[in-house]
């Protein structure tokens, strides 16, 4: 077993602010599964209106982190912040109203079975506006054909393939024009130019919508094409952040081992 | 000693476990939270209604026809044909008829349940129901229980009206022992409204938890999908037994003291 210190030997905790406030902050956040220790002491700002990556290893808690932003996990200690307001202190009834400001892409789409398509990115739209069918459906076709499904509205989710199911979930994620939108994964499970056409249209829409972007993956190439503001994230701390630029240009080896995708270097099979 | 008190203890906290959540849906249906979601009750209901009741009623009709046929060829080589009717009556609205219904509502409904739940819990479909700011105890559980309330008893006295037909076709058509009238008479003698409230309500109780079990164990279902084949097991087995545990206190309460046959001793 390795020392508290060979454990976080690489992590410098170096973040070089991007000049903006943190729309996100997670501080001194600790969260464990039984004896599996998932978030150590993780302390991580997103700034607010970028599009920002959350770089690690698989199973270092990264879609762990994104259920504490919307409050579907707790921290055993630390504070979730976002826009100044505490998560874990919020009552039922506030979380439910204060997750609207959210767009939340899960990893494999978590589209709903029994609904077609269209239904599914109507879902929203019905739950929480009062608006007719006419006006969901100008939305609704609209999103869908910005993400490249106009005419797909009528399928089953398992009637499509995976990146089109990641699509129509992004189109339901954006379909109340959230101010925070959270993408877990976009492009596992996708061939490179599927990955490389999805990233171009998360920029598209970043740039048509603003907003608070917060992307999860481990793919090197979707950072380099979207990422504004990076995060590395291993054991469940940050080894480094700060705007994507300075990342690639880091001297830490870690850092410089994960972004360029060798085998050599700090982080080994375990 | 610590190994074998291991499980017991696992048994109460998962019981308690249960019935904080049964509480909570009961609350929810019984708050008029789940009225926000009538259009999933009903669409749950018609789900129900489209495909679970035939096969409700066609186990319930042929336990009723095993009743008939039973009761007319024990009472025949008794020497009491005439009573065939009090065994149909009794068998049918008091035990076999409750408990059938109660094995095909777990077996079909019950774990239906439990899989779709569950395939929701695991493709992370609830916690996208949450995200949207929807409360998915009430939306996928409470709808479910209200819309089983609503389409059930029906089902149910709709199935006892089968199985008596089935219990007098296998008596005075097939087994021909007794005359038509004379079945009806001893068929109704031995039975009286308040029999088939407590009938209905044991049925309705033994629905009431069935559903709630299928939502228990598909709601937190984990571990994938073989996750979810173990929890449709369990929710199986805790169903079963509790069918029967209810079928058991029913009749004691209900008809434990009945002077027409007083059975609790
Ligand atoms: N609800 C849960 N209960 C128990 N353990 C969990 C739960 N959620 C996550 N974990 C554990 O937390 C760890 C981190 O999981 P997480 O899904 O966040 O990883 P990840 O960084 O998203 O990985 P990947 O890139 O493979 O998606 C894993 O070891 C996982 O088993
Ligand atoms: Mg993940």
């Amino acid at each position: 077993m390795a020392t508290v210190e060979q454990q976080f030997e690489w992590h410098s905790g170096k973040n070089r602010s991007a000049g903006v406030p943190d729309a996100i902050e997670f501080i001194d956040v600790y969260k464990s599964f039984g004896s599996n220790k998932v978030l150590q002491g993780l302390n991580m700002g997103l700034p607010e209106g970028m599009i920002s990556m959350i770089l690690g290893p698989s199973g270092t808690g990264k879609s762990v982190c994104i259920k504490h932003i919307v409050g579907l996990l707790y921290p055993d200690s630390g504070d979730v912040v976002v826009h100044g307001q505490s998560v874990p202190s919020l009552s039922d009834a506030e979380l439910f109203e204060f997750r609207r400001q959210f767009g939340v892409l899960f990893q494999d789409g978590a589209l709903f079975g029994s609904l077609n398509l269209y239904d599914n990115v109507a879902f929203p739209l019905r739950q929480h506006t009062e608006k007719g069918e006419e006006e969901i459906a100008e939305i609704v076709n609209r999103r869908l054909r910005e993400v490249g499904l106009g005419d797909a509205g009528q399928k089953m989710p398992n009637e499509l393939s995976g990146g089109m199911r990641k699509r129509a979930g992004f189109a339901r994620a954006l379909v109340l024009d959230p101010q925070i939108v959270l993408f877990d994964e976009p492009d596992s499970g996708l061939d490179p130019v599927r990955t490389a056409l999805l990233c171009e249209l998360i920029k598209e829409i970043h740039a048509e919508n603003g907003g608070t972007y917060v992307v999860i993956t481990h793919d090197i190439m979707s950072a380099r094409r979207v990422a504004e503001y990076i995060a590395v994230l291993w054991r469940g701390r940050i080894v480094e952040a700060g705007l994507a630029q300075d990342l690639f240009d880091s001297e830490n080896p870690f850092v410089k081992q994960f972004l360029s995708g060798e085998s050599a270097g700090p982080l080994g099979m375990e | 000693m610590n190994e074998l008190l291991a499980m017991p203890r696992e048994w109460l906290s998962a019981a308690g476990e249960i019935g904080r959540f049964m509480g909570t849906v009961l609350s929810d249906v019984f708050g008029a939270r789940v009225l926000r979601f009538s259009g999933e009750t009903l669409r749950q209901a018609g789900i129900l209604i489209i495909s679970s009741t035939l096969i409700i009623w066609a186990l319930m009709f042929v336990l009723g026809l095993e009743c008939g046929i039973e009761g007319a060829y024990f009472l025949e080589a008794q020497g009491a044909p005439a009573y065939s009717g009090v065994f149909a009556a009794w068998c049918d609205l008091r035990e076999i008829i409750p408990y059938a219904f109660g094995y095909m509502l777990a077996a079909k409904v019950g774990t239906g349940i439990v899989a779709e739940l569950g395939a929701m819990r695991i493709s992370d479909e609830i916690d996208a129901l949450e995200v949207m700011g929807v409360d998915s105890m009430v939306f996928l559980c409470a709808t479910r229980l209200l819309g089983s309330w609503l389409v059930l008893p029906f089902v149910y006295i709709a199935g006892i009206g089968g199985a008596f037909l089935a219990s007098y076709i296998a008596v005075v058509q097939q087994v021909g022992v007794v005359s038509s009238g004379g079945f009806e008479l001893i068929f109704w003698e031995f039975q009286n409204p308040t029999d088939f409230l407590f009938s209905l309500t044991k049925a309705m109780v033994m629905a009431t938890v069935i559903v709630l079990v299928g939502c228990y164990y598909g709601y937190n279902a984990s571990g994938g999908p073989v996750g979810v084949g173990t929890a449709t097991a369990k929710s199986m087995v805790l169903n079963l037994v509790l069918v029967h545990l209810i079928g058991m206190m029913g009749t004691q309460i209900f008809w434990g003291q009945s002077p027409k046959a007083p059975i609790g001793g």
